[in-house]
């Protein structure tokens, strides 16, 4: 234990040792290596030699380090690579995570530069909102992403489903062919549903009416716990004993190869998703390609769809970066229209900008993922949520749930306890 | 480490009383050189533990969050870190909790430990070989790799222990997920935890083993004493010491066991599945308030004091015995 420790007390001597950290604003330098850290899977690799191409181009000295980290351990990383005299100078921050940073210094603030980014005027709101903290902005919208469902059509027509399910209902009856259909098979899941699946679970709440903290006076109270939010809970809990077969323990990292293993009809996925689920190198399995098709997640009311959670990511510049001005010049390219018109053909995602929405939207896959995040909620604004999140706080209380280790109330009123308890904590 | 030290200057002491009476051994005790010789060995351990538990302690009393990480420096904030832990009856559920699975792991380590090493001692050479080797394949194991190899074994789907129960008729485990209720996954832990134990407590046992005198176990078979009394009364008092030492060390290990919680529940384990140990890795670098986690460690730390002090008493009594 005490060796996990050391690298808080190294910091404080590493410190000690260099002395102060510079604050002045020289010149930016023109040659060194500036440091990008993106997440594993944003960006396809070509988008990235782009980006890095057209940089090199104006910079012809200064070297681009792009390293890619897991979504899983980042707030770690981030955590002490902030607390360090050289932070990356451009990083990949996942937009329920920005509140937390910006709160603590850890990002520039830009708000004075925002005119000089292309397309700053049509970013997208939420995108916008994510990266706002303060009155002040901190960081530029990268990319978003929401959920629906990938099915497989082929399994849909065998077990004589004709149309996709309109509402919960309709989910739960269609799931139950689904699983008469393929008896014979001890793995097969209609619905795959790992149990650390918040973000898939969120709808749920969402569409019924709860919602997962609410603020009043400046202090904020669980709602996790209210009759909505314990509604839409059952829901989900109903479907999940039902159709699914998933690891009630486990999270989602694995679902897409999970899915292209053939014993699942459908998944909660972002759009993205759809290619890991049919490209070969990520454990895909091409030959579903004609086989996969898109439906939002219905609501519980017939016809409606259900609120889902906007995803995403927003590029944060270092408020330690000795490279400010080199650093800008990256982001505006990477989120800048040439290349998000990229990210969204390529990349499969939802671009930063309103204008190059309807770049997927005759895409079938893509169109739907697309329009799911017109009807889309998000998180507690609070610089606290990341500790939710990294807190586990909400997957404890779905596993409890499915595993039936605790009732539904009681679940939900602990769950309840403990995010108001973090949101409410001194920053 | 500390019953190592602790059992040299003793030996140390002893030395010297015996060294009065033997004046051509005084000049082996004398002088600065063992300050010397030990200076380096010193000087590291205040560099790498002295230093860090300083800095851990200081942390203890101060605010540090996210802003304080980033602008090197906390708000001191007196002794409330550990009036909010002490408060906190999830603390109190981990300590029980800690100590409930240290209880049960050493006693299993050093009962099935005992038992491997008197099997040791009695089969036949060949056997032996493979046996130690088995032992040593196990220790030379990296935690990681066990950790890995026995949450695939463990697996709910594809696990061959669910298929094995299940075709040997234990009933239906098809699905069974270990980690479901935390007693069962306790279990798992349990069994990870003691087979990656048992080389070290097998080995030196053995050991210890070859030093009880043939010739006392033998007088006493023949004044009719069944094995079972041979071992009670003739093999565990030789062995005591050694039983002592690995008590003690097994309990220090197990009340700080990190690794194979946190690997073998993919790094996110629930709150179920906290010990003293994740609980403050979980409240320095997840929850990011590293002056409460601080606070965790230094418990932590205590409680390892008084749990081992006890051990360490009972140890230096036993050297105090033999010497008279």
């Amino acid at each position: 234990m005490r060796f996990k420790q050391l690298p808080v007390a190294l910091f404080g001597a590493l410190l000690a040792v260099a002395g102060c950290s510079s604050t002045s604003n020289n010149p930016a330098p023109e040659s060194g290596t500036l440091t990008v850290w993106l997440m594993n899977g944003s960006a396809p690799q070509s988008v990235v030699d782009g980006v890095n191409a057209d940089f090199k181009a104006k910079h012809p000295n200064v070297n681009v380090d792009v390293q890619i980290q897991q979504w899983s351990d980042v707030t770690t990383k981030l955590d002490t690579a902030y607390a360090g005299s050289s932070p990356p100078d451009v990083v990949e921050l996942g937009n329920t995570l920005v509140a937390k940073y910006a709160a603590a210094g850890a990002l520039q603030d830009i708000t004075g530069k925002k005119g000089g980014y292309e397309g700053s005027s049509t970013w997208l709101q939420s995108l916008t909102e994510s990266c706002t903290f303060g009155g002040k902005l901190y960081c530029v919208p990268y990319y978003a992403g929401s959920r629906a469902v990938i099915y497989r059509k082929d399994m849909f027509t065998a077990a004589g489903i004709t149309n996709t399910p309109a509402s919960m209902d309709e989910l739960l009856t269609d799931g139950q062919k689904l699983m008469d259909a393929n008896k014979s098979d001890s793995n097969y899941s209609a619905l795959y549903f790992p149990g650390k699946y918040w973000y898939a679970a969120a709808p749920f709440v969402w569409d019924f009416g709860g919602d997962i903290a609410t603020q009043s006076g400046g202090q904020w109270k669980g709602s996790l716990d209210s009759a909505q939010s314990q509604q839409g809970l059952t829901t989900l809990k109903g479907i999940v004993d039902k159709l699914s077969r998933a690891d009630k323990t486990g999270d989602e990292a694995k679902q897409d190869q999970a899915f292209a293993q053939g014993h699942i009809a459908m998944i909660i996925a972002n759009g993205w998703e759809v290619g890991q689920v049919i490209d070969p190198k990520a454990g895909g399995d091409s030959s579903l390609k004609d086989k996969l098709g898109v439906f939002p997640i219905p609501s519980h009311t017939a016809g409606k769809t259900a609120p889902v959670f906007l995803g995403g990511s927003d590029l944060g510049i270092a408020a330690k970066s000795k490279m400010q001005g080199l650093a800008q010049e990256w982001v505006k390219l990477l989120a800048g229209v040439k290349f998000q018109t990229q990210m969204a053909t390529v990349g499969q995602v939802i671009p930063n900008n309103t204008t190059l929405l309807d770049l997927n939207a005759n895409n079938p896959l893509l169109g739907t993922f697309a329009a799911a995040a017109k009807n889309s909620r998000f998180v507690p604004n609070s610089p606290n949520w990341a500790n939710v999140e990294s807190g586990n706080v909400l997957q404890d209380m779905l596993v409890s749930i499915f595993t039936g280790k605790q009732a539904i109330p009681a679940a939900t009123s602990a769950a309840s306890a403990q995010v108001a308890t973090i949101l409410n904590a001194k920053v | 480490m500390n019953s190592a030290s602790a059992a040299a200057a003793a030996g140390h002491g002893r030395l010297a009383k015996m060294n009065l009476f033997r004046p051509w051994a005084w000049r082996r005790s004398a002088g600065a050189a063992p300050y010397l010789l030990l200076a380096p060995a010193l000087l590291v351990l205040a560099a790498v533990l002295l230093y860090p538990m300083a800095s851990l302690v200081a942390l203890s009393f101060q605010h540090y969050g996210l802003r304080q990480l980033i602008a090197h420096s906390g708000d001191y904030v007196g002794l409330d870190n550990y009036t909010a832990v002490l408060r906190d009856g999830f603390f109190w559920k981990v300590v029980a909790r800690t100590a409930a699975f240290a209880a049960a792991n050493v006693a299993l380590t050093m009962f099935l430990g005992t038992l491997l090493a008197l099997l040791l001692e009695r089969v036949h050479r060949p056997v032996r070989v493979l046996l130690t080797a088995g032992l040593v394949l196990v220790w030379a194991t990296p935690v990681v790799v066990a950790v890995d190899l026995w949450q695939w074994m463990f697996d709910f789907e594809f696990g061959v222990i669910n298929w094995l129960l299940t075709h040997l008729g234990f009933g239906n485990y098809i699905h069974h997920n270990w980690f479901a209720h935390p007693l069962q996954g306790f279990a798992v832990i349990t069994v990870v935890v003691v087979w990656g134990a048992l080389p070290f407590v097998v080995i030196t046992l053995s050991a210890g083993l070859a030093q009880v005198p043939r010739d006392m176990i033998e007088a006493a078979e023949v004044d009719g004493a069944n094995p079972l009394h041979v071992f009670w009364y003739v093999v565990a008092p030789v062995l005591r010491p050694v039983f002592i030492i690995l008590a003690t060390l097994s309990t220090i290990w197990d009340f700080k066991v990190f690794d194979q919680v946190w690997v073998m529940l993919n790094q996110r384990p629930g709150a179920d599945y906290f010990l003293l140990g994740i609980y403050s890795f979980s409240e320095s670098f997840r929850v990011t308030q590293y002056g409460l986690g601080s606070a965790l460690a230094v418990l932590l730390v205590l409680i390892l004091v008084v749990v081992t002090s006890g051990y360490v008493r009972h140890y230096m009594g036993q050297l105090g015995e033999e010497s008279k």
